[in-house]
């Protein structure tokens, strides 16, 4: 007993200087960050948040090595969903790489409940003028958005693709399916709800499985389930025998990939746009979706696939 | 605060309780599961590690056999047998998809407590009242029945009471498999940021685990008169 009185409080007297030692760095760090400094150029602190699926860490590594090469000392969050970095976002966070529909929804939601109709725009640009007012009260202003785009999407066997000519998500009208998903699938329209009213299919039962997760893909493959939820960049499809299905009747909102920044941060650094505005043009969805089978299926680093792009692409 | 409102909303409005997927269909499934769960671990726990106290020998394989089941996290061993091809994911009737695997799972869990105690429980009846027994002429077997299982069981009962509570707070992971019970009401909470009913799922868990404990500990009080011993 004594022994374990004695490591807890080495471990809080540890703690307690750690968190002092940090008190200290961020005091110095606000010095930086005045405007006085940041209107001089690029560089001085930024923070970056991000959640933590493959494809959202590979990008977040871009956004490190593109600012750290602009002079800048970035420091990264990852974290397991929006909800996460949201609270501290803009504030302690300064930059997000983010999906136009995603972040747009996610303040609908939390400005008019969860139950207000959610941004269904198809295309990126607009649904970003539809969402201006949420985001200027949000005080957060989007860049230039990417040709990526990174929507729902939904899959099946090649081989039920082939044998009953399937390649469009109007093609199951009328069929019923079990369809493994993320939870929160239920009645949203872009997923279990478009499904059964615009795209008329019988979703006999939905399995909470995850989003692009391995029990999703392996209940498809087991014929558990004959659809799963993935995403349109997913890169292991292929490998895994898997197909997409053509979102015909469009009921997903516009995903494209945009830095969401803080406008305070960006007013203070009015050359953010000149580092990322690059990156988000030499993304497509294709390329995203290629970079996304080297994290998930050959296993490399997202730290090295992004540079590795970064330097292809002639951006570093 | 409002977290708080909402779950109260949840719990409070009727229709959440009741019909398919409600909470009470949720909280039989889960019962059930349990229930089913313990009794798999009794059967083959509870002879084993009495016989191994009656013995007074074989300790050691009880103490491990416990650790190494309190140290392998139950979510892993589910998702194990899972992506295995036995039991894998199949439906087993009223334990739902991935039933067979979530029992294991669950009965594997069970075991640490009800070996441990059953087995401690037996060994530790003192050494004197053992030799008293052996010096009236008695067997090993009514040893066993008349002197040390009476003077053990309220320990013995104790591990029980320790898994099935143990059991009932843990079989929410059937959720992460889509299986059946009240981790359903939780992971979707969760998922569709409606914390209010992530947590109305967890509070009836909780509230659901104090009712069986309570339960559990009255009745090993009932069948744990202790008969007095009257001395001449």
């Amino acid at each position: 007993m004594n022994v374990r009185r004695t490591a807890a409080a080495l471990l809080s007297a540890g703690v307690l200087l750690t968190a002092t030692a940090c008190g200290a760095g961020d005091d110095l760090a606000s010095d930086d960050n005045s405007p006085s400094a940041g209107s001089s150029g690029g560089g001085g602190k930024i923070s970056i948040a991000s959640q933590n699926f493959p494809e959202a860490a590979l990008v977040t590594a871009m956004y490190e090595e593109l600012l750290k090469n602009a002079g800048y000392q970035p420091s990264v969050k990852l974290v397991d969903t929006r909800d996460a970095y949201m609270a501290t976002f803009p504030g302690q966070v300064d930059v997000v790489p983010e999906y136009v529909g995603g972040i747009v929804n996610f303040l609908n939601a939390k400005a008019n409940g969860d139950s207000a109709k959610p941004f269904e725009a198809g295309d990126g640009e607009q649904l970003a003028q539809q969402g201006k007012k949420l985001l200027d009260d949000a005080g957060i202003t989007l860049l230039d958005q990417s040709s990526a785009t990174d929507t729902n999407a939904f899959f099946v066997t090649k081989k039920y693709s082939e044998d009953d000519g399937v390649t469009r998500l109007s093609d199951l009208k009328g069929k019923k399916v079990v369809l493994a998903a993320a939870p929160d699938c239920s009645g949203r329209l872009d997923c279990e709800g478009g499904l059964t009213d615009k795209y008329g299919i019988d979703v006999t039962k939905l399995l909470p499985l995850g989003y692009a997760s391995d029990q999703t893909y392996k209940s498809v493959i087991d014929g558990e389930s004959q659809l799963g939820e993935t995403s349109t960049t997913d890169g292991t499809l292929d490998s895994q025998g898997l197909v997409v299905l053509d979102d015909d009747q469009h009921i997903q909102p516009a995903q494209n990939l945009v830095p969401a920044v803080s406008s305070d941060y960006l007013a203070d650094h009015p050359d953010l746009p000149d580092v990322l505005d690059p990156l988000m043009k030499a993304l497509t969805t294709e390329k995203l979706t290629e970079l996304n089978g080297k994290v998930s299926v050959d296993r490399e680093k997202p730290a090295d696939v992004a540079h590795e792009f970064l330097t292809d692409e002639g951006l570093l | 605060m409002r977290l708080f409102g909402d779950t109260w909303r949840y719990l409070t409005a009727g229709g959440h309780w009741t019909g398919d997927g409600g909470l009470l269909d949720l909280l039989g499934q889960q019962l059930l599961l349990t229930v089913t769960a313990l009794a798999m671990a009794l059967v083959i726990g509870l002879p084993v590690a009495l016989w191994l106290g009656h013995l007074g020998r074989g300790g050691w394989l009880a103490v491990n056999i416990s650790g190494i089941g309190r140290a392998v996290p139950v979510f892993a061993l589910l998702a194990l047998l899972v992506t295995a091809d036995w039991p894998g994911v199949r439906t087993a009737g009223p334990y739902g998809r991935a039933g067979l695997a979530t029992l294991i799972a669950l009965a594997l869990f069970a075991l640490p407590p009800i070996i441990t105690n059953a087995y401690v429980a037996v060994r530790e009846v003192p050494a004197d009242v053992k030799q008293a027994a052996v010096g009236m002429g008695m067997t090993g077997g009514q040893r066993f029945a008349r002197v040390e299982l009476p003077l053990a069981l309220p320990l013995v009962l104790s591990g029980v009471r320790l898994a099935l509570v143990q059991v009932w707070a843990t079989a929410t992971i059937a959720a992460l498999v889509a299986g059946p019970g009240l981790g359903r009401v939780i992971t979707d909470g969760f998922a569709r940021t409606q914390y209010g009913e992530g947590l109305a799922g967890a509070v009836v868990v909780a509230v659901v685990a104090v009712v069986l404990e309570l339960a559990a500990a009255g009745l090993v009080r009932l069948s744990v008169q202790v008969p007095r011993v009257d001395t001449i």
